[in-house]
């Protein structure tokens, strides 16, 4: 018995597979493209070959992240704040707060026993999402993996006055023609998204242990920027990106085995794999 | 009969005139480029040609806009918020509320009968409140700035964007692209977002009519269209909007420093 968690975040797809005792059997993180349908099929069939299992194998799916709704092999959709908690508290069981930056929102979440007890989120501006650095970093010329070793190179503190990632993204060009260090440059922006971040999770009130995930997460920068922000220690898990997918494939593993112990019908297992379009009538 | 000099350097653009007393005679604007120092050079030359003087007719000059420390043969620098003002009541008198849409930010000016700034506010911290959106946008369009206001009159059936963010705007209107929107549609809805944002600054420091609009953004008329409709008020539009502060900078500098009655910020 197998079970699956996609998670459809607006720039990465990922798929954890599961065992029956909860085991990983296998993982696949993809870009996400304009046809999430296409997508989730195709990453599911590679962490499907990966654990060499076939799609009748797995018991239950769930789908979870922005693209949730357009999974049509899952059994269930479930929010990626529920997922993100329990792939967090399964990582890191004394965790109590999550702090999720993405390319496209940072949510920070509450965790009492595995469960999401309270979040906020900012999804409206994206100077406080890891989109902020995903500009910047083009417009320095910098690849985005790079930004967090260059940046602890840093030797000079540098504000970023302009708030607006639109704005930031002149001030970082007129920074560098005055001939400030890149480095420094880059450690001014991880400051300004862990300020704006820390901001937002004060609102909710910080409980230790916390866990950075998500994306940015990947930034050592970031990490560094958020302790320093945040004054405290700080978990990032092995693979920042999978907490979402791994914490639906959790719950899908605890949806059916729930089921199947009350004796409730479970899902069909003749799910189809083939490639669905938007166009398609049958999935509308 | 004295000649006066106004230069207004911008994020994006650099402007200036020349006036004789208060009356506008030439007036001259580029891109600022990187090199803001170069630019206030370049307007001063152009406008000196451009009204058969020489730099020794010039009795003042006045410096403003966020690169208005470049301009270093400035007598004096004076704030945008109060040359947007001069500028304004010298064309239209009688306003009282003046909406000046820049590329960095959108200001709103309250002024009172005789042309003083009473209050003001500004949407500096957002592009998505600013003329940078269109600019952001029209790059994703590949249309030219100046194509804008026409593309977005011709327009259907706006869109209306889900965000308030120019970052996240630009992507949302990738995806209305790919979906087969027209770019006139997607025009209008920036123009339509932006008013909207426009019009919830102006009623922080409450619309008194007669109500001017000025700045780069003007130019583009179905904005102005568009925030007509949502203040449903008609507005005043002068007939070179991007030139208002740079005009009233030339003005500040044909006063005596005596008669200033506005306070330097």
């Amino acid at each position: 018995m197998y079970f699956a968690g996609v998670d459809i975040g607006s720039t990465m797809t990922k798929v954890v597979l599961l065992d029956q005792a909860g085991n990983l059997v296998s993982f696949i993180k993809g870009p996400t493209g304009a046809e999430h349908r296409q997508l989730a099929n195709d990453v599911m069939r590679q962490a499907l070959e990966q654990a060499s299992l076939q799609i009748d194998d797995i018991s239950y799916i769930v789908a979870t992240g922005y693209g949730r709704l357009n999974v049509p092999f899952a059994d269930r959709q479930i929010t990626e704040l529920s997922c993100h908690a329990r792939g967090v508290s399964n990582l890191f069981p004394n965790a109590r707060t999550a702090i999720d930056i993405g390319g496209q929102d940072a949510k920070c979440m509450r965790i009492n026993s595995g469960r999401l007890v309270n979040f906020v989120m900012n999804d409206k501006c994206a100077a406080g999402t890891g989109r902020f650095l995903e500009v910047t970093a083009t417009t320095l010329g910098v690849k985005l993996e790079d930004m967090g070793d260059i940046s602890l190179k840093s030797t000079k503190k540098i504000q970023i006055s302009n708030l607006c990632t639109i704005f930031a993204q002149q001030e970082v060009v007129a920074l560098l023609s005055r001939g400030e260090k890149l480095e420094n440059i880059l450690a001014g922006l991880h400051d300004a998204l862990a300020s704006r971040v820390a901001a937002l999770a004060r609102r909710l009130g910080i409980e230790p242990d916390l866990v950075l995930t998500g994306g940015v997460a990947k930034n050592i920068g970031m990490v560094e920027a958020m302790r320093q922000n945040l004054g405290c220690e700080i978990f990032v898990p092995e693979e920042p990106l999978l907490t979402g997918a791994l914490g639906a494939a959790i719950l899908a593993k605890e949806t059916h085995m729930k089921a199947a112990g009350a004796g409730k019908a479970l899902p069909a297992t003749s799910r189809r794999l083939e490639k669905v379009t938007f166009f398609n009538q049958e999935y509308r | 009969m004295t000649w006066f000099m106004g230069i207004d350097i911008g994020s994006a653009y650099s402007k200036g005139v020349i006036t004789r007393d208060l009356e506008l005679v030439v007036s001259h604007t580029i891109k600022s480029g990187a090199d803001y120092r170069k630019s206030a050079e370049i307007i001063r030359t152009e406008l000196i040609k451009k009204a058969n003087l020489t730099q020794n007719d010039i009795a003042n000059a006045v410096a403003t806009g966020s690169g208005a420390d470049n301009v270093y043969f400035a007598g004096q620098k004076a704030s945008d918020i109060v040359c947007t003002a001069r500028g304004i009541s010298n064309v239209f008198p009688q306003a009282r509320t003046v909406i000046d849409v820049a590329s960095q930010s959108t200001k709103v000016i309250r002024l009172n009968e005789k042309g003083i700034v009473t209050n003001f506010t500004a949407s500096e911290k957002c592009a998505a409140g600013s003329g940078r959106f269109i600019e952001v946008i029209a790059n994703v369009l590949r249309i030219d700035l100046s194509d804008f206001d026409r593309l977005a009159a011709r327009s259907t059936s706006p869109i209306t964007f889900n965000t308030g963010c120019a970052v996240f705007g630009e992507s949302e209107a990738i995806t209305r692209i790919s979906e087969g929107v027209s770019k006139e549609d997607i025009a209008a809805g920036v123009n339509k977002a932006l008013a909207s944002k426009i019009s919830s600054l102006v009623n922080k420091v409450r619309l008194e009519q007669p109500c001017a609009i000025c700045g780069g953004g003007a130019l583009n008329t179905s904005l102005v269209k568009a925030i007509e409709d949502k203040l449903k008020a008609r507005l005043l539009m002068p007939s070179c909007p991007q030139i208002i502060a740079a005009l009233g900078a030339a003005i500040i500098a044909a006063t005596p420093p005596a008669s200033q009655s506005t306070k330097q910020t």
